[in-house]
């Protein structure tokens, strides 16, 4: 069953592209899931002794060199991800935005902090001597839509931008309201994702005091994060980016893309409750939208990323508001929380795990949700404990994003077939 | 003694330009070096020679501008370029 309505376009995807700690393609992120490879680990940095944990999911490859200097002035790490993600998503799909195709093309990018790399070097000097002059283009470099502007400057991208900022649901948020500007008929193209890069003392300090991470398992340190399993103590800090390039299948099909996939829903809501506990009820109303949008039953949704991020409390609040839409066939839908692996990518866990799930809908593969242990009442549902799952009728799969602030983000994506 | 050499060199090592690029007459905007990398590099001169810029807008389109501007705030506040070496 299609979707198309009058004056609604159908919305596919034509380009992916991530940056992870696994390295660089969206296919390294896809093959290193299905195979448990985990991309977590000490960082091995000077302050690293300031830390409880020095545990983290860090972009290893060197990031930085694909950059001439004189470029690096005015881009903070998290720009140099964004470029990267999205210079592979653009390449996937064929576009070059350089000619009037750019005047179509708008931009939707995530991210929970910016450029937090540049902004504590400025504060860490300013603190250090009062006389300090932060460098001149530090404002630029950590503005929130510094990678943005960065990305359209790049790609020559002059359509809508916008920058969403709302924690881990960010780049979720990004591609959501991507997908409905596409469907509504506002842009004919779109740039969407989103990119983080906040392993940095200060904020990996902060995120300790916040007491969300992960136990280091003084054993197997790269299995710490647990999600759905009763020793879970939290999540991992990682960083990276994931861009997405959607477009409307008659734009797709005019230019003879291959097309990837089809966005069909999205379900956006708040929970209007606490400034960090999730609650089921909302989460609940997000996923109930983007089944709205997609027009789809419940049980039509073949498996599910999870927002998992290993919490005690996350992963039950997840598991209840499953239940409240799905009842029963919750217990019968494969569900993947692959933030076991590569770590909380916060404002671009959305977009990255939307790739996950794309590349797992294209192989007809549902990632394992890796180092599970022991049941917990409070998170009876299947979750792809025992490796990856080969599904080979896998037609569609849905993605959850929660953010602290109350926000919930829940995409849904099909395998694409040809309008008739 | 004038500030070009080391000017030079700094554009080369700072920047990642090549020795080529960086002559007298070269554009600043034709080498990438926008207004922005401008004020950074003008900082650093500032933190290089101990100098003080005076803070008005000065039009620096070339690197030779770059080093006569250096040259004459260098006589001005009384600075030995080989110190600064």
């Amino acid at each position: 069953m299609n979707t198309e309505s009058a004056g609604v376009q159908r919305v596919v995807v034509t380009g992916v592209g991530v940056l992870s700690p696994f390295g660089e393609g969206a296919e390294v992120l896809v093959r290193a899931l299905e195979e448990g490879h985990s991309g977590v680990r000490f960082l091995e940095v000077p302050w690293a002794k300031s830390l409880n944990s020095a545990l983290a999911a860090p972009v290893l490859i060197p990031v930085e060199s694909r950059f001439t200097k004189l470029r690096r002035l005015t881009l903070d790490r998290v720009a140099q991800l964004a470029l990267l993600a999205a210079g592979e998503a653009l390449t996937q799909a064929g576009l070059d935005f350089s000619g009037d195709e750019g005047l179509h093309c708008g931009l939707f990018w995530g991210t929970g902090i910016g450029g937090a790399t540049t902004l504590e070097q400025a504060y860490h000097e300013s603190f250090l001597d009062a006389q300090a002059r932060p460098r001149p283009t530090t404002i630029v470099a950590f503005m929130a839509n510094g990678s943005a502007g960065q990305l359209s400057i790049e790609f020559k991208i002059r359509g809508p931008s916008f920058t969403y900022s709302s924690a881990c649901s960010s780049s979720a948020v990004a591609l959501g309201e991507a997908f409905l500007a596409v469907r509504q008929g506002r842009v004919r193209y779109a740039l969407a994702g989103g990119s983080e890069a906040l392993l940095t003392l200060g904020v990996m300090k902060a995120w300790e005091s916040l007491q969300t991470l992960a136990k280091p398992d003084p054993v197997h340190p790269e299995t710490s994060c647990r999600p759905f399993s009763r020793d879970r103590s939290g999540f991992i800090l990682g960083e990276g980016a994931g861009a997405l390039i959607l477009e409307s299948e008659s734009s797709a099909q005019a230019r003879g893309a291959t097309i990837l996939a089809e966005i069909v829903g999205y379900g956006n809501t708040t929970d209007a409750g606490h400034i960090t506990q999730p609650d089921a009820g909302g989460q609940a109303r997000a996923i109930q939208e983007a089944l709205h949008m997609a027009r789809l039953a419940p049980d039509q949704i073949d498996a599910i990323n999870a927002h998992g991020t290993g919490t005690v409390v996350g992963d039950g609040v997840e598991t209840r508001a499953l239940k409240i839409v799905f009842g029963d066939h919750a217990a019968h839908i494969p569900i993947s929380a692959t933030k076991a692996l590569h770590g909380h990518l916060m404002g671009a866990a959305g977009a990255v795990e939307m790739v996950a799930a794309l590349g797992a809908l294209r192989r007809g593969i549902v990632p394992p949700t890796a180092h599970w242990t022991t049941p917990d009442p409070a998170c009876d549902l299947d979750y792809v404990t025992e490796g990856a799952r080969a599904l080979p009728a896998l037609n569609t799969i849905m993605s959850n994003s929660f953010g602290f602030g109350g926000n919930n983000a829940v995409l849904i994506a099909r395998r694409y077939t040809v309008s008739p | 003694m004038s500030s070009l050499p080391i000017i030079q060199k700094m554009l080369v090592e700072e920047f990642g330009l090549t020795q080529e690029q960086v002559q007298p007459d070269s554009k600043l905007e034709e080498l990438g070096v926008d207004s922005l990398a401008t004020v950074e590099f003008m900082f650093m001169l500032e933190d290089k020679f101990d100098l003080k810029m005076t803070g008005e807008p000065v039009p620096l389109k070339t690197v030779g501008d770059i080093a006569r501007e250096v040259d004459t705030l260098v006589v001005q506040q009384g600075i030995s370029l080989d110190q600064a070496d």
